[in-house]
């Protein structure tokens, strides 16, 4: 090897090395935010699904507390007449407020993300979002319904719908994502005549048309919705 | 001797070649795998995900709350006293009349005082979906009682709660947290006064705000219990 082919080869090898220092360190540098977001981003994950679980368990606690009572007060029921009355009275306050299991015919609706638009950097309205449940449940109940269920998570009285684009939070529950299932019990006829009428809903219709939202439903002989799970307490209300 | 230089000359450059093509793969792998670390918190709201966790936190401390009282009435049911039995249903049927909007209530709360030309169905429907969201345990609009479930419906004459037209300016009032409901109006009048629909939105806090209307009993037609 010729002494020039020697040196050619160390002035090479001494630039690459270089060069690699300088990626390394770069790669480095631009590696450190970004670590520091996962690892953020990580905890965070890891608190909502700490407390998904925890709401989770308290959700079945709450179920199984209200089965033993109802127990209880049939057992009471049986000693009085009175009390008897009273459990009546009370079971069919709790069934009109949701915290009872209903069936009957109905309508089932469905609704799933659209896609996201090429011109759309940003925006969410290809996302299902709280308003969509929101306008469904509202029009439901306008034209009868007698109870109504969302993704397995009844409606009472108090309901509320929270959230940010492409999740949905009821009441006490987790949240809850595309495809969201919405059960209704009443007048399949009128429910799905509503449903069909193009002027209800528009914000849906006009997210249908632009990103594809996906809106479909259809009636049903029988349907079954689910207790209410979670707290209907109203403690700064007095009655009178 | 040049027939036996040429080999071993050819050898080495396949050799730096090799080397420079595993550097190359190994920086694109490195780089494209920090791209996909972006990419994915490109999507991630970090401040969704901090809402998320403090609407966990009120939910859970919402249903101990519950858990408690339910406890507490487990306890009193299981003395086996019929006296007890009957108080325990006859102050869940209160409860209930109360949250199914069937009595009056009082209690602390919010009036709100909207005065708008063009507002519909669907910005009320929001503004008392925003209270429920605020804890708003009582509701009547302009002495309507409301609770999910009564219908809201836009008609040619306009806005319609349970079947009977509410003409602006809408009084809102809400029986529940105070502080919290306070919050939660202050929020929407300040987004009502930027809508050039809305002519007046205030809304002051109570410390007994009574509210007389009620709720029609419905009875179910389709549905059957347990």
């Amino acid at each position: 090897m010729s002494r020039q082919h020697l040196v050619s080869i160390l002035v090479v090898a001494a630039v690459a090395m270089a060069t690699g220092f300088l990626v390394a360190g770069q790669i480095k540098v631009q590696l450190l935010t970004p670590s520091n977001q996962v690892a953020r981003y990580q905890a965070l994950v890891r608190s909502v699904q700490d407390l998904e679980a925890t709401n989770a368990a308290s959700r079945r606690q709450i179920a199984a507390l209200r089965s033993q009572i109802d127990a209880l007060e049939a057992a009471a029921a049986q000693r009085s007449a009175a009390t008897q009355a009273l459990q009546s009275q009370v079971a069919d306050l709790r069934a009109h407020a949701g915290l009872t299991v209903l069936r009957g015919p109905g309508v089932r609706v469905d609704i799933a993300n659209g896609i996201p638009g090429p011109d759309q950097g940003g925006q969410t309205g290809y996302l299902v979002n709280f308003q969509d449940v929101q306008d469904i449940t509202n029009l439901l109940f306008a034209q009868g319904a007698e109870g109504v269920s969302v993704s397995g998570r009844r409606i009472t009285p108090l309901s509320a719908f929270a959230g940010s684009a492409g999740q949905v939070v009821i009441d006490q529950g987790p949240p809850i994502t595309s495809p969201i299932k919405v059960l209704a019990i009443g007048d399949r006829n009128r429910m799905e005549a509503a449903l069909n009428d193009p002027s209800a809903m528009p914000d849906i219709r006009a997210r249908e048309v632009q990103f594809q939202l996906g809106l479909t439903f259809g009636g049903s002989p029988d349907m079954v919705l689910p207790a209410y799970d979670s707290s209907l307490e109203v403690p700064h209300v007095v009655t009178g | 001797m040049s027939s036996r230089a040429r080999p071993r000359a050819s050898r080495r450059a396949i050799g730096i070649w090799v080397i420079a093509l595993m550097v190359a793969v190994v920086a694109t792998i490195q780089i494209r795998s920090q791209a996909e670390v972006v990419r994915s918190l490109v999507g991630t709201d970090t401040t969704s995900l901090a809402f998320l966790i403090d609407d966990l936190h009120r939910a859970n401390d919402s249903l101990d709350a519950e858990t408690a009282a339910l406890t507490q009435r487990q306890t009193t049911l299981a003395t086996g006293s019929n006296s007890a039995a009957d108080q325990v249903l006859t102050d869940e049927a209160n409860r209930l009349r109360a949250a199914e909007g069937l009595v009056p209530v009082h209690g602390p709360g919010v009036v709100m005082v909207v005065d708008a030309v063009g507002l519909q169905a669907l910005d009320l429907q929001d503004a008392l979906n925003n209270l429920a969201v605020g804890g708003a345990e009582a509701v009547a609009v302009n002495d309507q009682r409301v609770v999910l479930g009564v219908p809201i419906q836009q008609t040619s004459s306009g806005v319609n709660i349970g079947g009977v037209l509410v003409p602006p300016p809408w009084t809102i009032s809400t029986v529940g947290d105070a502080n919290r409901l306070a919050q939660a109006a202050d929020l929407m009048t300040q987004q009502m006064r930027s809508d050039r629909r809305v002519r007046q939105a205030t809304y002051r806090v109570e410390a007994d705000l009574a509210i007389r209307a009620v709720v029609s009993e419905r009875p179910f037609v389709y549905g059957v219990g347990p």
